[in-house]
């Protein structure tokens, strides 16, 4: 029951910050994408497929986190007593 | 979470599979097939002139897919047009089949993403130790001031690893969290409402769509420059 806890706890906290590191630097990406689609309007579509493909990669970022809270969730991480158990064995 | 149950459940069920297999492997070959009977259907029957409306699809396809790989590998685009257009296009079906009623995603099971990214890392190899001959691309590895090889060699190589991982951990989040969020959407009204069958989802899956074309271009456009940049080497160093 602990664990379970401990889990949420870790988990809540965890891909939050993430998506704050994320949410921060996408943010960056599109704030410059639009300062120079504005300065430039005709090479708008290039600019534009490249801010997507950026915006890409940053998330990448974030859906790392993501995906180890799904492994943490899901498949379960053993506690550090099982973990021992299993290694001595 | 427990295995989903797709149209393909009866081969299961007739014994044809085994039980181990998930049920994302059937459903890889259905989209096998369906890619595979819409380039069989316009064989022989190629109009140079005057196309009709499927031939002028395929061409439009093609020709877009060409002059992407183009703006990123340049010239080599005719041999590896192949490769990374089939990579957008597989991947592309594969996420779209996700959202159709009673078929999952394969690339939403970490086994299809790391078979792509395996084939992905296996392509790029190849095509830099052919063109760079082996004993440059080992020298590659080893950096440019050759006394601190025994440093740039570890942190080369799991660089070099470490791209296949993130191409199928990026597509595999991708694509099962867009899938996941639905299937909690459609849990959350039916457990709240009493079973009322109202598709609240459809506005994620509609953003699932633009993410399984965003995902399947930005998997593609990485091989396409994974392989300009290992090409580069061989004509730099010329």
């Amino acid at each position: 029951m602990g664990y379970l806890i401990a889990l949420v706890i870790a988990i809540g906290f965890g891909v939050p910050i993430a998506v704050i590191g994320g949410g921060l630097g996408q943010g960056k990406a599109v704030a410059s994408a639009l300062e120079a689609m504005a300065r430039q309007p005709e090479a708008a579509p290039k600019l534009q497929l490249a801010m997507i493909i950026g915006l890409a990669f940053i998330e990448s970022l974030v859906i790392y986190a993501l995906v180890i809270a799904l492994i943490m969730l899901f498949t379960g991480v053993p506690s550090a007593g099982v973990l021992l158990k299993t290694l001595v064995k | 979470m427990e295995e989903p149950k797709t149209w393909l459940h009866f081969l299961y069920v007739k014994h044809m599979l085994p039980e181990w297999l998930p049920e994302a492997v059937p459903v890889t070959w259905v989209v096998i097939l369906i890619i595979c009977a819409g380039v069989i259907a316009m064989s022989g029957r190629w109009k140079t002139r005057l196309p009709g409306r499927y031939q002028a699809f395929l061409e439009f396809v093609v020709v877009s897919l060409d002059n992407f790989v183009r703006s990123i590998v340049g010239d080599e685009a005719k041999t590896l047009t192949p490769i990374i257009g089939s990579f957008f296009i597989f991947i592309l079906l594969l996420s779209l089949f996700g959202l159709i009623p009673g078929f999952v995603s394969p690339t939403a099971n970490i086994n299809t993403t790391v078979a792509l990214a395996l084939v992905a890392f296996v392509i790029v190899q190849y095509y830099a130790i052919t063109r760079l001959g082996f004993v440059n691309y080992i020298k590659h590895f080893l950096g440019e001031p050759l006394w601190l090889a025994p440093l740039m060699f570890p942190i080369h190589v799991i660089g070099e690893l470490a791209r296949p991982l993130s191409l199928a951990l990026r597509l595999f989040g991708n694509i099962f969290g867009e899938d996941l969020v639905i299937a909690v959407l459609m849990l959350i009204v039916m457990r709240l409402l009493g079973n009322a069958l109202i598709p609240i989802q459809f506005p994620m899956m509609l953003f699932a769509i633009f993410t399984s074309f965003i995902q399947a271009l930005v998997f593609a456009m990485l091989v396409g420059i994974y392989i300009a940049v290992a090409l580069a080497e061989h004509s730099e160093s010329h």
